[in-house]
């Protein structure tokens, strides 16, 4: 093809005379800058971390603390909308009648079984 | 790669600069006529080279000799090439309409050094998509085969072919374009904006 041949003819650039010094003068600025950013970046990737940490426990003991209604009523804390969020229920429980039936005596045990000798027939008791 | 280089990376990835100073000394002006070509801007071209030098100073302990030393500095050569590429791309959207055409009566086989000629071609060849552009230059200019700008790009072989042939046909129209009188580098066409 006429273009293929004709891309071959394109004049090769050459780099400028100070080409290298360029890029030894720049490696060596990198390398002052490179660590400094790496720290920064630490610095920065770990003080965030701890900042979330401390939000979250603030967060957890100041906010976000959940008080029972009983201590809550002993401090006179419970408000209409506190009050509210739970349901009382009060069950009354008697155990009188357990402990009337209770009985001392041996216990009786029946013992059943099949007498007839007919066929299988379902035995009623 | 030969030893030569294999030695001297190693040595980069050890810190020692006087290799690192040699390997610019060797790649220098392939890999600034390479980002020329591909950018068609020299300066940018020359900063183009310096990152890539430098990533190579500080990449070299990812380099794996499972690839020759040279098509590792062109891939990372490409990559900032397109990046920058997409980054232009936002400025350059804009039809060529008005390119003015330089070309004077001639055919390219009978004066390829024609200056008007050469400033089409490269037109022609910046107007196309990067996609196309790179391994079309480092086929025809660069040298490398499809293998190898495969490896270059990270793309497959069957995929470089189908660009190399797609390049030299909207190489092939622009130029024809241009020669009938007609220059018109209508980007819009050709450049789809991918990668």
């Amino acid at each position: 093809m006429e273009d293929i041949s004709l891309l071959n003819k394109f004049g090769r650039v050459k780099a400028p005379p100070d080409f290298e010094q360029k890029v030894q003068a720049a490696l060596s600025l990198r390398k002052k800058t490179k660590p400094q950013m790496a720290r920064a970046l630490r610095l920065s990737f770990a003080g965030a971390a701890a900042a979330v940490l401390i939000c979250f426990i603030l967060l957890n003991v100041f906010v976000l603390q959940k008080k029972s209604p009983v201590a809550l009523a002993d401090k006179g804390l419970v408000t209409d909308s506190t009050a509210r969020e739970f349901i009382p229920i009060t069950e009354p429980v008697d155990y009188s009648g357990e402990m009337r039936s209770v009985s001392y005596e041996p216990e009786t045990i029946y013992i059943l079984e099949q007498i007839s000798e007919a066929s299988y027939k379902e035995i009623k008791y | 790669m030969s030893m030569d280089e294999q030695a001297l990376v190693y040595q980069i990835q050890e810190g020692n600069e006087a290799a690192f100073a040699e390997i610019v000394h060797i790649y220098k002006d392939r890999i600034v006529n390479y980002l020329f070509q591909v950018t068609g801007d020299y300066q940018q071209a020359v900063e183009l080279s310096q990152e890539t030098f430098l990533r190579v100073y500080f990449k070299a302990h990812k380099y794996r000799p499972i690839a020759p030393f040279s098509s590792w500095i062109y891939t990372i050569a490409s990559n900032l090439a397109k990046t920058e590429l997409k980054k232009k791309r936002k400025f350059s959207l804009v039809s060529l309409d008005n390119v003015q055409n330089n070309l004077e009566v001639s055919i390219p086989s009978q004066n390829s050094s024609d200056s008007g000629l050469i400033r089409n071609l490269r037109q022609a060849l910046n107007s196309i998509s990067p996609r196309y552009r790179i391994p079309l230059i480092l086929k025809d200019m660069e040298g490398y085969s499809q293998e190898e700008i495969a490896q270059i790009l990270k793309r497959p072989v069957g995929t470089i072919k189908a660009r190399i042939s797609r390049g030299r046909n909207i190489l092939k129209k622009q130029l024809e374009k241009a020669l009938s009188g007609n220059i018109s580098f209508q980007k819009k066409e050709i450049f789809d904006g991918r990668y």
